[in-house]
């Protein structure tokens, strides 16, 4: 059995028609395909919109049923340094290729995790195994790429999928499985994926194992229960002038589902327009968020930044902000 | 031979001050081996901590074996010393103390020495004593278990003047009581200080001799006195840190857990804002090996936190160290296992196991689903662990 019953799995697109979206990239990267030739490739878009999709596609093109053999995947966010991602790309790179393809493809997922440093270093054996190896790279932000990896690659910018893009999948998915999702069902589902395909279906699989027909209701307990952070209740003890507290349950919540700072920092951004305050305070502590969520970038810990963040909204609360 | 080395106490009689240490070592030593097997004398220098262990060994007419922070201190070097040593008897005397000076000396360099302490504390069959000026330190808490404290206490401005006064009466150089007293304010409880301090003027005329009582030695300066000025008062306070054992860091991490304790509102936001501005300079450090920066993250956390408040506080205020750290080994043991399967199923999805450690609520309906775990290969603990989430 190879069937996973994983539904981002089951239902991953293994063909170029099979994808939804991204029409424009996947004619130019069938026709590179087609030559039996490709560049490096650098995949740059939102998350689950198709970049480790057509990159596993890219290479089952290819190589046909020997693309394992010739397909090393790796996560630079995972990868403990850039001299392990090293060493497993001279591992892999030292064999040979079949006979038709003079080259081997490695799939570096998330080379944005990469620092500066890294990708330098990257980048000098991207340029020793160029004769044996086509790298594929997908990151969120091609700007966190530095230039000269860059310009080593052909640069493919995935838009995040359309409502109607996203519907095609989940169509596929409920005929097959018999489901019976309703209209306003879906369209709960499309907003709390945000056109990230994998969550859209990791929301399905998620509220399908409680019953095969699925409202809107479902749809939204699920998603709302499985949200990592509940940020709001930080907040309101900010706002209560209960700094301790605040701090304490943050850094609870942050350890408990894993949750960076960055995550933290969007939740607490979307969450300032729910919240019982003046709208003028509103914007100044979307500032505040905003300046907060930049230092971060340049801190090195997080948590000091949320910390001056939190300690802004006790002033909010206070109305001195 | 210098001064201190010479008046060094050899009994406990001369030990001055220091009876109920004293007495402590004596029931640790009749004990022995019923209740701890090692002792920790600490307290500040100068003090009498390797007097008093040298004493034990001669009331008690014991062979001492001393090994200094100085020696090297791995593995293969205390398994060749002491190893043996603990359980052979003594050649001449009729037992031993094994002494081990200045613990606190045992440092990263010296791999495993604080481990290979503790299992030469479960093997012994001689007492040992071990000597330390901060025992709290979290790296001696395996050897803090086992042991038996006991503090010595800095001595009082009058036991050391008059001890003074005896060693110089002794050593034939007279000096007026006004200037021994000089030399004792400025030792601030180190009697070994003060004596060397004395061997220095020995030789020199009272006249001649500018004695500046505040210019203190080197004290370390606790983490609680400097926490304490820091948000009482209002200062520059450039060189606030320079005295302390703990590194900018670690300090910075004390000021985050205190700040809420002492500052509120508009000070509370000055003060995590300076904290924050500390962190950048800090990233920045980390980043680019741009060490000069250390001056701003200095600067920042130090006149930048003290100067958040308008005016100097008053009052008493219990500091915590902090927990972050520990609350965050402590949850990083008990999602182990949490991890160890995203990371799994990470593989299997083509996705990284920070997505998946983020989104694991929503993966675990699949998860619990029996082929899947087969497919994962997961072990009969994670399955359990898989099937006791909600």
């Amino acid at each position: 059995m190879n069937q996973t019953n994983i539904w981002t799995e089951k239902y991953r697109p293994v063909t170029f028609d099979e994808m939804v979206g991204q029409q424009e990239i996947l004619k130019r990267v069938k026709s590179l395909v087609q030559a039996l030739n490709i560049p490096h490739l650098l995949f740059a878009g939102p998350a689950g919109t198709g970049k480790s999709t057509l990159a596993l596609i890219v290479v089952k093109e290819l190589f046909g049923d020997k693309w394992k053999e010739n397909y090393l995947e790796l996560n630079a966010s995972d990868e403990r340094g850039i001299d392990v991602v090293r060493q497993k790309v001279k591992d892999f790179a030292r064999t040979k290729a079949i006979e038709n393809i003079p080259f081997k493809v490695i799939f570096l997922d998330e080379a944005d995790a990469l620092t500066k440093e890294a990708q330098q270093a990257l980048r000098r054996t991207m340029e020793n195994y160029t004769n044996t190896c086509r790298f594929i790279m997908s990151c969120n932000y091609s700007s966190r790429i530095i230039d000269p990896i860059q310009s080593r690659c052909v640069i493919f910018r995935f838009k995040l999928l359309e409502k109607k893009d996203i519907k095609k999948r989940i169509d596929v998915i409920t005929q097959n499985e018999n489901l019976n999702l309703v209209e306003e069902g879906f369209n709960a589902l499309y907003e709390s994926s945000e056109g990230d395909c994998r969550r859209a279906i990791n929301l399905l699989q998620a509220t399908a194992s409680i019953s095969p027909d699925i409202t809107q209701d479902m749809i939204t307990m699920v998603s709302a229960s499985a949200k990592p952070a509940d940020i709001k209740v930080v907040l309101d003890y900010s706002l209560a002038g209960d700094f301790i507290g605040a701090r304490d349950k943050l850094l609870d919540t942050m350890l408990k589902d894993s949750v960076s700072g960055t995550d933290i920092i969007k939740s607490i951004q979307k969450e300032i327009w729910n919240l019982q305050i003046e709208p003028s305070v509103k914007v100044r502590l979307t500032e505040k968020t905003g300046e907060a969520e930049f230092r971060m970038t340049e801190g090195s810990d997080e948590f000091v930044q949320l910390q001056a963040l939190l300690a802004s909204f006790v002033l909010a609360g206070r109305g001195e902000a | 031979m210098s001064l201190s080395e010479k008046y060094r106490a050899k009994k406990y009689q001369n030990l001055v001050k220091q009876d109920k240490a004293i007495e402590e070592v004596k029931t640790f030593l009749n004990q022995f081996p019923k209740k701890k097997k090692a002792l920790i004398l600490y307290g500040p220098a100068g003090t009498g901590k390797t007097s008093l262990a040298l004493a034990a060994a001669t009331e008690n007419d014991l062979e001492i074996l001393e090994l200094n922070s100085s020696d090297l201190r791995n593995r293969s070097k205390l398994e060749e010393t002491l190893r043996p040593a603990t359980q052979q008897k003594a050649l001449f005397k009729k037992g031993k103390i094994l002494l081990m000076d200045e613990v606190d000396g045992v440092t990263g360099t010296d791999i495993g020495g604080i481990s290979e302490l503790v299992k030469l504390i479960n093997l012994t069959s001689f007492p040992i004593i071990m000597t330390c000026n901060d025992v709290w330190q979290s790296k001696l808490s395996p050897v803090r278990q086992k042991s038996k404290l006991v503090e010595m206490k800095p001595l009082d401005l009058g036991t050391i003047i008059s001890l003074l006064m005896k060693i110089s009466e002794k050593e034939g150089f007279i000096k007026s009581p006004h200037f021994l007293k000089k030399i004792a304010i400025k030792s601030q409880g180190d009697l070994r200080a003060a004596i060397n301090d004395l061997e220095s003027y020995s030789q020199i005329s009272e006249s001649g001799a500018e004695i500046d009582i505040t210019e203190k030695r080197d004290v370390q300066t606790s983490i609680f006195n400097i926490l304490r000025r820091l948000f009482k008062e209002r200062q520059d306070f450039l060189d606030l840190f320079d005295n302390s054992e703990l590194s900018l860091d670690q300090i910075l991490l004390w000021i985050e857990e205190n700040i809420p304790k002492e500052y509120k509102n508009e000070a509370l936001v000055k003060a995590y804002h300076a904290l924050g501005n500390a962190d950048r300079f800090r990233g920045r450090i980390y980043k680019n090996q741009h060490w000069r920066f250390l001056v701003y993250q200095n600067a920042f956390q130090s006149a930048g936190i003290s100067y958040a408040k308008d005016n100097p506080l008053e009052g008493f205020t219990k500091y915590e160290r902090p927990k972050r750290i520990l609350k965050i080994w402590l949850n990083n043991q008990k999602i182990a296992k949490k991890k160890t399967i995203a990371k799994k199923y990470a593989r299997l999805v083509h996705c990284s196991t920070k997505r998946i450690m983020r989104d694991f609520k929503m993966i675990t309906p699949m998860i619990k689903q029996e082929s899947v775990q087969r497919k994962l290969r997961m072990s009969d603990e994670e399955v359990a662990y898989v099937n006791n989430l909600r």
